[in-house]
């Protein structure tokens, strides 16, 4: 007796959000990233309807580099990156070698509003790849450096962050006003998400411009919530609320390597096993199970890491 | 179909009579629809509403237990999402060995040994599988030599199989496999039931897999474990899925656990975090690497917390940004979310600090201080009891500003103490330390 | 095209001309008539409508109106255009608000019907005359009284033992002998019955000489002790009429908001004791007022009924209420036994029986019990949800077959307090506002129509809707700085909004709402809006399925449903299943210190609540958040609300 495959049947679908703008679009960029589109839960294309039979857009993979060299990154990172991480150009350029599909680049409270720019700018011109910039996450800096950002790069549909409820309307209007995007970034609830997700459209900016942050934990440390709480978030889009029928940006690279079992090699118990090994499993086993409870976008730091986040979301949509 | 508090209430007595130990009838409805009492106390329900409440509360996966001197269990799952109820039973973490390997015990030995420790928690490996491409026999004899945990046997020579299952009498093992592909799932079947063994099934297609499934429950064993053998993350992923969906949905011929191999996986880290979070009971990697398997234990962990009741934090003295003697001592609660506000803003900051953690049950500091698990007194006891005072050369405390009330209490349980009220919200701490504590 | 419009307003006509396309009330104003128009004559109110009794007009929009009213000829002067000569009654303001349907007004309190004080009253007043006594007859005061009791009110010991059926304290005693005399052996005795079980008990309560009119008032009084507003009402239970309410604040909260704070003080050197004296100072106060108001003496009440949490009941009587606040949370006491005005403090008469209703658990207690009874909720047929919209939230839901209850901390803000400019509602309230959308100009009405002092809870109610209607505040409460208005402004805590200028109001000082008063209410609607739909959730009822939704609370004579459901305390359903009950508590009081059957009733529906502990688990903590936002993070559950915001932009 053949078993009959039990299919949930959506009524919602991801939003599709496409990130940068090529010459032909406004922009500089030499190519686009689209995410989002998705109508079933994470990689269950078997429950797509018939009609929705275009596969939805695969996640991709950011690579975050900082306006200035990290100081308190990991050794094994500053080993990866060596002296690219003094030079956001040049960073960008070996992110692009190492299989970026977008850039997220950090501003820091140490820049001003015409660093900021420049720096901006220098990257633009260093890759092709489209664009993520984010403040360095205090309110009136964040707005400082964002504004003279977003008009210095009008047209370019890079994404704007992180907006919090606390702090959204200035960063969403001067998106609006040079046609960006913005991140929105609630603590790990989906009320909280939803919430400034409504905040945010409120202001009028389309939807297809917002990229929802749930915010998440690295393993060991809280993934399990961030984990639910875009399951939840994916389940209520595609039961119809289009107030979370945006696609996920997460920041498994950022929550890891804060962690000491991927930051520190010395004075950890032995337990803990090779350093390096467990430090990329670390970020990667973040990132994937990010991935597959519906992540859209992942940031992520290590190369290595970067490589088989790609390898596997390759092998996940492969039936 | 689980039934609801008032379905259930009405085919209870409805006399409040308050025998069961539930102040109500309604009340006790709820704790059954809840799963959380037994019928059976309640000494006036008639057989009719036993037979249907039975009926609704049978579970839809199979327990599959494996024991020798530990045990591990998989199924009775409820949910296709852990925020619908709880992922109960955390899949075992099995290390493939060869019956070929002449390091055998060796390897085994040291696999045995390892132990890590997680929040307070010590964590190790769960068992081991036997791959038969020598003498298995000799080699479960040498595997029982170093480990008591429980086995998996993978082979199909029958006689060999019958031979090693003797040695491990009273115990549960489990056989790998009754395929599909094979036409010996009969005496498979028979030495599973003889031994009181359970058996795999593995089929590349779900109608392959219920329809063996059947064939050797008809054969009489009922601890069954399922392989759908699939050879990709996203094969694995669907099926897997489909594999839940169908149990919760009663199709008794796929209620069983499921078996994942990511030691045959192109990615095995990756291919076992999924099958930790996606539905598998059994998992088995492909050697010891304490690199990768302390990260799966710590996932294993937090994917199986309850999400009702959000863990808790090993109370104690925790080191942020390697703090020295001066750096301020920071009080909370044990709370896991609130831990790691505070820490994380912490170690953001950059500052240094000493984060005490008091045993709060728990709870975040305002529901702690409400239900009286944050009072002055089990703040003093974590103070004293940490022997904070060894580590720092400055006596002084922050509390969460939202207990500022308890500054005057606490200042009186730690003499000599200097007491600070820090700022409310986590996220005003670096600047509080930046600006108030210097 | 000019057309003429005769108006007849307070009886007297007048007539204008004015051209095609005018609206009605451009041609109130130009006749020099005054139609109140508190929304700005946005159609949103309906305050204005009239009716025309001749003539053809063109209703832009009939909001409010039911299609009886617009087949009666009712139209809004506001969204009315001029066709032709039409003829227009403008009626009364109080008419037109009795045909709103969003306002439901607190029904007046009656005597239950057929109350017989004979027949349901456990105090009564008998007259007695006695055999005075002689060198012949030596027997003492006491026995004599007895025996006046036995034989002329048949009134037996319970055991049938020869000492007679009635009871009384030795201070009675002391004071009997002369009042025995002063009458002449003829005396007015009151005396209380108590039906416990299967006994019949009587008790002296006092011994007045003389005989009184036996219809002349007998003092009792209903009290409801709640953690923010204590209530009292002075009943005759004669006749069975309310005869003076008076409320004020509980004089403990100087000593913390909420019975969590209570607890922790009253455990602490003392604070048990301070607690006390401070909630009985400030019954005792609403007694001698309510007592002053139908010159009465304190001293003539002779029987106390009491419902309040079980928190404030502890308190009251001086018991530790720590176990109520620690796991598993455990009262000392949930019905505690009959007392006397004596052993509780209340200065009423000394003897006088004081009875504290029954509670379900620590966090419901009698006020909730008491507030069943007086909702009908337990003998209701269909389900049905009764709100106490209070500082504990609490919520029932259920119907005759079974009962549900649970609690949540909502805070005082709906009952004014912990709101800067909040108060109760009392006169120089403002209970109700209007916010123009475009001018952002407010209309408030206040009660007593005096100059306002602060704002009650139903007005908070309207004024936090109306800033959300109108975009003052966005749906998470942040105040709009970018709205232009000198009301909108950047205050001590943050945005405010000025809803009363300086110059208008009593103390002189603005009168505002601040983003912490909003974040306050933010987090009472949303305790409130969780408890009720967490707790439907539990015992799997939709809430759609609630035939009925009874509301309590002590904020206001009147709650516009409207505007409850747009802040989303209350539940997007059709307003005619709303039902406004004011103070449930103090009533099921009342109606226990009526009639004994009532009283027994409140002792079974206590037995017979589950209640439901709402932080066993996370979906109340989840249910909260997502009630912390206007109307509600899930606007598919108000509908109405996603209307009147696409109206209003």
């Amino acid at each position: 007796m053949p078993i009959e495959i039990p299919k949930d049947k959506w009524t919602g679908s991801i939003r599709a959000v496409t990130i940068g703008a090529t010459s032909a679009e406004g922009g500089t960029r030499t190519k686009t990233v689209t995410v989002g589109g998705q109508t079933t839960m994470p990689y269950l294309q078997y429950e797509a309807m018939p009609s929705g039979d275009e596969a939805p857009n695969k996640p991709v993979i950011a690579i975050e580099i900082k306006s200035r060299k990290p100081e308190d990154w990991s050794p094994l990172l500053a080993d990866v990156w060596g002296e690219a991480m003094a030079d956001p150009a040049q960073w960008a350029k070996k992110a692009e070698e190492a299989g970026a599909d977008l850039l997220v680049l950090a501003l820091t409270v140490e820049d001003t509003p015409e660093d900021a720019v420049r720096i901006v700018k220098s990257v633009l011109s260093a890759t092709g790849l489209p664009l993520i910039v984010w403040g360095p996450g205090q309110a009136e800096k964040d707005n400082e450096l964002l504004v003279p950002v977003s008009e210095a790069t009008n047209g370019e549909k890079i994404v704007l962050g992180i907006c919090e409820d606390k702090n959204y309307r200035t960063i969403v209007a001067t998106a609006m006003a040079n046609g960006h995007l913005v991140q929105a970034r609630a603590p790990m609830d989906v009320n909280l998400s939803k919430q400034l997700n409504i905040l945010v459209s409120d202001m009028g900016i389309p939807k297809d411009r917002i990229l929802m942050d749930p915010t998440t934990g690295a393993l060991g440390y809280g993934i399990e919530y961030g984990y639910s709480v875009m399951e939840r978030l994916r389940l209520a889009a595609l039961q119809g609320d289009a107030m979370t029928q945006l696609p996920m940006i997460v920041t498994p690279g950022f929550e890891a390597w804060k962690t000491k079992e991927a930051k520190v090699g010395e004075g950890v118990p032995e337990a803990w096993g090779d350093w390096k090994a467990r430090a990329i499993n670390w970020e990667t086993l973040t990132a994937m199970s990010l991935v597959e409870s519906g992540a859209d976008i992942v940031v992520l730091r290590h190369p290595e890491s970067v490589k088989r986040v790609k390898d596997a979301i390759e092998e996940l949509v492969t039936v | 179909m689980a039934l609801s508090g008032i379905q259930i209430y009405k085919m209870l007595p409805q006399t409040n009579c308050k025998e069961c130990g539930f102040p109500t009838c309604l009340a006790f409805a709820m704790k059954l629809a809840a799963k959380q009492v037994e019928l059976g106390v309640c000494p006036y329900v008639s057989e009719e509403s036993k037979k249907q409440l039975a009926e609704s509360s049978a579970p839809p996966i199979r327990l599959v237990t494996l024991k020798a001197g530990s045990e591990i269990k998989a199924g009775n799952e409820v949910c296709m999402f852990r925020h619908e109820k709880t992922f109960y039973n955390k899949p075992g973490l099995f290390i493939r060995v060869k019956a070929s390997d002449p390091d055998l015990a060796a390897k085994v030995a040291k696999a045995e040994a390892y132990k890590v420790n997680y929040v307070g928690m010590d964590f190790s490996i769960d068992g081991f599988a036997v791959e038969a491409d020598g003498d298995l026999t000799a080699a479960v004899k040498a595997v029982r030599d170093v480990t008591k945990r429980p086995l998996i046997l993978i082979a199909n020579d029958v006689t060999h199989l019958d031979s090693s299952l003797s040695l491990l009498a009273g115990e549960s093992a489990l056989i790998y496999a009754a395929d599909a592909q094979r036409s010996d799932y009969e005496p498979l079947a028979d030495l599973a039931k003889k031994h009181k063994a359970a058996l795999v099934v593995r089929a590349d297609s779900l109608d392959a897999l219920a329809e063996l499934t059947q064939k050797v429950q008809a054969k009489g064993v009922e601890d069954i474990v399922l392989d759908p053998a699939a050879a990709t993350l996203g094969a694995s992923l669907t099926r897997h899925t489909q594999l839940r969906k169908l149990a919760l949905k009663n199709v008794r011929s796929l209620g069983y656990p499921i078996i994942a191999f990511p030691c045959d996986a192109k990615d095995e880290g990756i291919a076992a975090a999924q099958a930790i979070a996606k539905y598998a009971g059994f998992v088995v990697l492909s050697e010891f690497k304490p690199e990768l398997l302390y990260p799966l234990l710590v996932l294993r962990e937090n994917i199986y917390t309850d999400p009702q009741k959000p863990i808790q934090v090993q109370p104690g003295i925790y080191e942020i940004n390697s703090p020295k003697p001066e750096s301020p001592v920071l009080v909370t609660t044990n709370f896991s979310i609130t831990y790691f506000a505070v820490a994380n803003e912490v170690e953001g900051s950059g500052l240094p600090a000493w984060l005490v953690v008091t045993d709060a049950e728990g709870m975040s500091v305002l529901t702690a201080w409400a239900a009286g698990k944050f009072d002055a007194e089990r703040i003093a006891k974590a103070i004293k009891g940490f022997n904070v005072a060894d580590k720092i050369s400055r006596k002084r405390i922050v509390l969460p500003g939202h207990v500022a009330v308890l500054s005057g209490e606490v200042e009186e349980e730690l003499p000599g103490w200097e007491i600070r009220v820090g700022p409310r919200e986590a996220v005003d701490l670096p600047a509080f330390m930046k600006q108030v504590l210097n | 095209m000019q057309h003429t419009i005769s108006f007849t307003h307070n009886d007297k006509q007048v007539s204008v001309e004015i051209p095609t396309g005018a609206l009605l009330s451009d041609a109130a104003h130009l006749a020099g008539i005054d139609i109140g128009q508190p929304c700005g004559g946005q159609g949103r109110c309906g305050r204005c409508a009239v009716q025309v009794t001749e003539g053809n007009v063109r209703r832009r929009s009939t909001l409010r109106l039911s299609p009886d009213d617009v087949e009666q000829g009712y139209a809004l002067a506001c969204q009315t255009v001029i066709e032709g000569n039409v003829s227009i009654y403008i009626p009364p303001q109080e008419k037109i608000e009795r045909r709103l349907t969003t306002d439901r007004v607190v029904a007046e309190v009656t005597v239950p019907e057929g109350y017989e004080y004979l027949q349901d009253q456990t105090v009564r007043r008998i007259h007695l005359e006695l055999t005075p006594p002689s060198m012949d007859d030596q027997t003492d005061d006491w026995s004599r009284l007895q025996t006046a009791f036995r034989q002329q009110h048949k009134m037996e010991h319970p055991f049938g033992s020869a000492q007679g059926g009635v009871t009384c304290s030795v201070s009675l005693l002391r004071e009997m002998g002369e009042v025995l005399r002063e009458g002449d052996w003829n005396v007015t005795a009151t005396i209380e019955t108590s039906r416990r079980a299967d006994e019949q008990t009587s008790r002296l309560i006092q011994l007045q000489p003389n005989h009184i009119d036996e219809y002349s008032p007998l003092w009792g009084t209903a009290i409801d002790i709640g953690t923010t507003t204590v209530s009292v009402w002075l009943v005759d239970l004669v006749s069975g009429q309310v005869r003076a309410q008076v409320a004020e604040y509980n004089g403990q909260i100087a000593r913390g908001e909420d019975v969590i704070s209570r607890i922790m003080y009253a455990s602490k050197n003392g604070g048990g004791e301070e607690l006390r004296q401070r909630v009985l100072d400030t019954i005792n106060e609403l007694i001698k007022t309510a007592c002053k108001r139908v010159n009465a003496k304190p001293e003539e009440v002779v029987k106390a009924t009491i419902a309040g949490n079980s928190t404030m009941i502890h308190l009251l009587l001086g018991i530790p209420a720590s176990n109520i606040r620690l796991s598993p949370f455990i009262t000392a006491v949930g019905h505690p036994p009959l007392m006397t005005a004596r052993e509780v403090g209340l200065k009423t008469h000394p003897e006088a029986s004081v009875d504290c209703l029954p509670g379900v658990a620590s966090y419901v207690g009698a006020d909730i019990t008491a507030g069943v009874l007086s909702s009908g909720l337990d003998t209701a047929e269909d389900v049905t949800l009764f709100l106490d919209v209070g500082t504990n939230g609490e919520t029932v839901l259920g119907n005759r077959d079974w009962l549900v209850t649970c609690a949540c901390s909502a805070g005082p803000a709906f009952e004014g307090a912990g709101v800067v400019n909040g108060m109760r509602a009392t006169q120089g309230a403002i209970e109700e506002v209007w916010i123009n959308s475009e001018t952002f100009e407010p209309t408030y009405r206040v009660i007593g129509g005096v100059k306002p002092k602060g704002i009650c809870g139903s007005g908070l109610i309207s004024l936090l809707s109306e800033a959300f209607i109108t975009g003052i505040i966005d749906k998470a409460g942040n105040v709009n700085l970018m709205a232009i208005s000198p009301r909108v402004r950047d205050g001590a805590h943050g945005g405010e909004y000025v809803v009363a200028w300086g110059a208008e109001s009593e103390s002189g000082e603005d009168i505002v709402i601040s983003r912490v008063d909003v974040d306050n209410l933010l987090r009472a609607k949303a305790a409130i809006y969780a408890g009720f739909t967490v707790l439907a959730d539990t015992v799997g009822i939709p809430l759609d399925s609630v035939s009925k939704v009874l509301i309590g609370g002590s904020f206001g004579k009147y709650i516009n449903v409207e505007k409850a459901v747009q802040i989303g305390l209350l539940p997007d359903m059709d307003w005619p299943r709303f039902e406004f009950l004011g103070n449930t508590a103090v009533k099921g009081a009342y109606y226990a210190l009526l009639d004994w059957r009532k009283r027994k009733q409140i002792t079974e529906i206590a037995k017979r609540m589950t209640y439901i502990e709402l932080s066993a688990d996370n979906s109340f903590y989840d249910a909260f958040t997502s009630a912390l936002f206007l109307p509600h993070t899930d606007m598919s559950k108000f509908p109405s609300v996603a209307e009147a915001l696409s109206r209003s932009n």
